[in-house]
């Protein structure tokens, strides 16, 4: 991580990650207020299926939220920590496969 | 085009997470060799990256929408092995923390993003740059999604909650993504484009072979 920081294009890339973090609730209103669905959701409205979702766990931030927290901080919390773990992963894996 | 448990029969979801187990193995043992200092970062912020991407659901207003995948971006920027890896931490996530897509059914969400997505955008960048490097890409964008949601289709139109009805599922997959797509590919080829104008060294997806690139003075 100390590399990214030290270097002008990983810093960049921190800023870029910053970018796309604080576009997430904003994209969050915008999507519900259009009624935002994808083909799955229509392939499943149309055959049926809709109900037969049964999620087996529903994740410690479900659905991008933080339970008891507004949608627009839920979702800019999940983006933060969502982008955070998901850099730290790919990097720990890395290094890990490095040896 | 993040499946959910509970709407895949037990045995696709099984083949999916087969056909995800093989190639996710794969690509570990082969990125053992890609990865160092530059590249160690370069794989977290592209797996950052597009976890905050597919984050922005684009709102179409009325009509079926979509957010960015980046699975085909994933694979021409850190090429194959190290896109694999790239998605299957993204789509991990997703499902662990979030629950965006089902835990049985990870396997099919794994295989559609972190496999299909990411080998077909590869390969068709592979076979298409030598005619036109940013077009490349956005076919590979496009392409690659369109593909993936046909794996999707399949695997719902085979499966008891969707009453088998495999035309139904397919046509809805593939024609609404082969139309999301051209956004995709769109997305794809423009931050390609930034990346490879700006630091070709970068760009993992065309190194060794590669006559085409500005390194080697074309």
């Amino acid at each position: 991580m100390n590399a990214l920081v030290s270097d002008s294009w990983g810093r960049r890339a921190l800023i870029g990650l910053l970018v796309l973090v604080v576009l997430a609730p904003v994209f969050g209103w915008a999507s519900g207020a259009v009624g935002y669905a994808e083909p799955l959701e229509n392939a499943a409205e149309e055959t049926g299926a809709a109900d037969a979702a049964d999620p087996v766990s529903p994740g410690l931030l479900p659905d991008y939220s933080v339970p008891g927290l507004s949608s627009p901080l839920g979702t800019l919390v999940s983006a933060v920590v969502g982008t955070g773990l998901t850099l730290a992963v790919g990097v720990g894996v890395g290094r890990l496969l490095e040896q | 085009m993040h499946i959910p448990d509970g709407f895949l029969d037990p045995w696709v979801a099984g083949l999916f997470w087969l056909g995800s187990g093989i190639v996710i193995g794969i690509a570990v043992r082969r990125a053992r060799g890609e990865l160092g200092d530059e590249r160690t970062p370069l794989l977290g912020v592209v797996a950052a990256g597009i976890f905050a991407a597919q984050m922005l659901n684009w709102p179409i207003p009325g009509g079926t929408s979509a957010h960015f995948v980046g699975g085909a971006f994933a694979g021409i920027l850190l090429g194959p092995y190290l896109g694999v890896l790239a998605m299957s931490a993204v789509v991990t996530i997703q499902a662990l923390v979030f629950g965006d897509g089902g835990i049985i059914a990870l396997g099919a969400n794994l295989f559609a993003m972190a496999v299909v997505d990411v080998l077909v955008g590869y390969a068709l960048f592979r076979a298409l740059r030598g005619v036109h490097e940013t077009g490349a890409a956005f076919v590979a964008g496009w392409g690659a999604i369109t593909v993936s949601a046909l794996v999707v289709g399949v695997g719902i139109g085979l499966s008891s909650a969707f009453a088998y009805e495999l035309s139904v599922t397919v046509l809805i997959m593939v024609v609404g993504h082969a139309l999301l797509g051209l956004v995709e590919g769109a997305i794809t080829a423009a931050v390609y484009g930034y990346v490879a104008d700006a630091r070709p060294d970068l760009v993992l997806g065309r190194l060794d072979d590669d006559s085409l690139s500005p390194e080697v003075g074309l």
